[in-house]
């Protein structure tokens, strides 16, 4: 016996699927609409600070997440023996710990006086994921060269479609490849910008558009902003975590198992992934704005 | 403001001396405990006819289970800081009674994984249990002090808005994902498999085929943390001690001069470490050279 294989799912859309949860996605988007309106005009739909445009703006951030999972080369158990290429660890896992610690950084940048705006937030959590998986990344081959004699080798593509070096005569016998090729770590850092990129962006429209402006105007007394602060960046990095995971573990099923990176025929299935987390992440994002907005 | 720029620089180094010394210990404490991915061969070698003396204590993943112990510890100190404990107090009181909770998860996880392979002969070791159990906590007590002492400093000196337990999650998970993705390998194909070629990847026909005896006698999971402390645990150290302090570092730094300086000095960082990478890729190939001559097509 030898390792079990993993069920291989196709690249294929299945369309029946996609409609339902297109149409759930839709109905909550309508509901949020008609709950809140937007101000009338143009200006006033497309003025940002509305609830309306922060579920837009979730969805948004929650297919990020989804598509940068993708890109994450993530090889399980079978890297940790030297037997296929990629990070040592789970997609979901890696992927969070990447874009939790660049939901970190732009959180950081959020607490900025006076408000630094949406760009330099999200960007400071973009980085702050990049970060991360560069630095992870490069370990991995140190490790693999340094400390098991291994030169990093692709299972998927003969050539690394970015530097054009062979892999093919670098895979030891027996093994589907190891370590990271270079297009591998640009995968991953670009997984991880993106994974940032979108669990800020959740974080900031959160704490901004939604939960610092209704705690001070509900019925809580009308508090100061001093007060009202630390509940909304808690409530806000709770949901962001938590849609983080949400997305990165629905992710994960789409891509079954282990991928390589962009050059992976895995990759292809992104799409899937992007309706997926687009309807989670609706559902998501109207029980974090339900909680304050009711 | 310099002054401010100087204490938040010996903040920055200090929290990344405190990573540092979280990475190492959280790798050693997953060795010894096979909670990253080898265990999926710990757990396959008595169905292929490997009897072992080896812990495995993986019903989680590594960063999951140290979002949980490390968010568990923040959260208990962030709850005794608030009765006006004295800080070192409620960090250690925190840090121990999350360790117990370890020891308990250890337990459960190793009875759990061995007995199901009861049907395969794999006897449940008492002594291995009440041996590694203890090991396993003393090492996950230095990980999460570690790192709750860090979340703390970024929370209370540093200034990071999230309250203690939040960033207990926070880097709680991004420990244990940088430790699996450094420590994971060096575990599994160096220690694990030390019985096949140095230098290349175990073949899938070998899988299961874990070397069980030591020196003397069989071989246990201390004898593995021995190993794995001397470079997968190290350099799960430097990975993790160098996301902290560099992520610290930038921001602490350049953010008095613009609000975009973090962000630039952060890509010019990736920058490097894709050079850096790429110089330990091309210097592998051609110090190590190709398995079988190049097939021309």
């Amino acid at each position: 016996m030898s390792v079990t294989p993993k069920p291989a799912g196709g690249v294929g859309m299945d369309w029946m699927s996609m409609g339902i949860g297109i149409l759930i996605m839709i109905a909550i988007i309508g509901a949020v609409y008609i709950w809140f309106p937007p101000a009338s005009g143009l200006m006033g739909f497309l003025d940002p600070s509305n609830i309306f445009m922060a579920l837009i703006a979730i969805i948004v951030g929650g297919a990020l997440i989804g598509i940068g999972v993708h890109f994450v080369p993530v090889g399980g158990a079978p890297a940790a023996m030297g037997q296929a290429p990629g990070i040592a660890t789970g997609v979901a896992m890696l992927a969070g710990g990447a874009g939790l610690a660049g939901l970190f950084g732009g959180a950081w940048a959020a607490a900025i006086e006076p408000d630094p705006g949406i760009w330099v937030v999200c960007m400071a959590g973009a980085v702050g994921g990049a970060l991360m998986m560069a630095i992870t990344c490069m370990f991995v081959n140190v490790i693999y060269v340094y400390a098991m004699g291994i030169p990093a080798a692709s299972g998927k593509a003969k050539v690394d479609p970015i530097t054009g070096d062979t892999q093919t005569e670098y895979k030891s016998q027996g093994t589907e490849g190891h370590g990271l090729p270079f297009i591998s770590f640009v995968g991953g850092v670009v997984g991880g910008f993106l994974g940032g990129l979108g669990g800020t962006l959740i974080y900031y429209v959160l704490l901004e558009w939604v939960y610092v402006d209704r705690l001070l105007s509900d019925a809580l007394g009308a508090p100061a902003v001093a007060n009202v602060t630390p509940i909304a960046v808690s409530l806000a990095g709770m949901f962001a975590i938590g849609l983080f995971l949400v997305n990165a573990v629905l992710a994960a099923y789409n891509i079954t198992g282990t991928i390589e990176g962009p050059h992976d025929p895995k990759f292809a299935r992104w799409p899937r992934a992007v309706v997926a987390t687009a309807v989670a992440s609706a559902v998501c994002g109207i029980v974090a704005i339900g909680i304050v907005a009711v | 403001m310099v002054e401010n720029i100087v204490l938040g620089i010996g903040l920055t180094a200090m929290a990344g001396a405190l990573a540092t010394v979280a990475g190492a210990a959280e790798d050693t404490e997953s060795d010894i405990g096979s909670q990253g991915d080898p265990n999926s061969q710990v757990q396959l070698a008595p169905q292929m006819g490997y009897v072992h003396r080896i812990f495995n204590k993986a019903i989680a993943g590594e960063p999951p289970a140290y979002g949980l112990w490390v968010a568990l510890g923040a959260g208990i100190t962030g709850a005794l800081l608030a009765m006006g404990i004295n800080v070192i107090l409620a960090l250690i009181i925190g840090t121990v009674l999350t360790t117990l909770v370890q020891g308990v998860y250890a337990t459960t996880a190793y009875l759990g994984r061995i007995a199901s392979l009861a049907k395969f002969g794999q006897p449940v070791y008492v002594d291995i249990l009440k041996s590694m159990t203890t090991v396993t906590m003393a090492h996950a007590f230095i990980a999460i002090f570690t790192t709750v002492a860090m979340c703390y400093l970024m929370n209370a000196a540093l200034g990071h808005p999230f309250p203690l337990a939040l960033l207990g999650v926070v880097w709680g998970i991004a420990l244990g994902a940088a430790g699996s993705a450094t420590g994971n390998p060096f575990y599994g194909k160096e220690r694990q498999y030390q019985n096949q070629k140095f230098g290349a990847g175990v073949p899938v026909a070998a899988s299961g085929n874990i070397v069980r005896y030591a020196e003397a006698g069989e071989r246990n999971s201390l004898d593995n943390g021995w190993f794995t402390s001397k470079m997968g645990g190290p350099a799960s150290g430097i990975c993790f001690g160098l996301i902290v302090f560099l992520e610290l570092w930038r921001t602490v730094v350049f953010e008095e001069i613009s609000v975009w300086g973090p962000i630039i000095v952060g890509l010019a960082f990736v920058i490097a470490f894709a050079a850096m990478d790429r110089y330990i890729e091309t210097w592998a190939r051609k110090t190590y050279g190709p398995y079988v001559k190049e097939v021309s097509a």
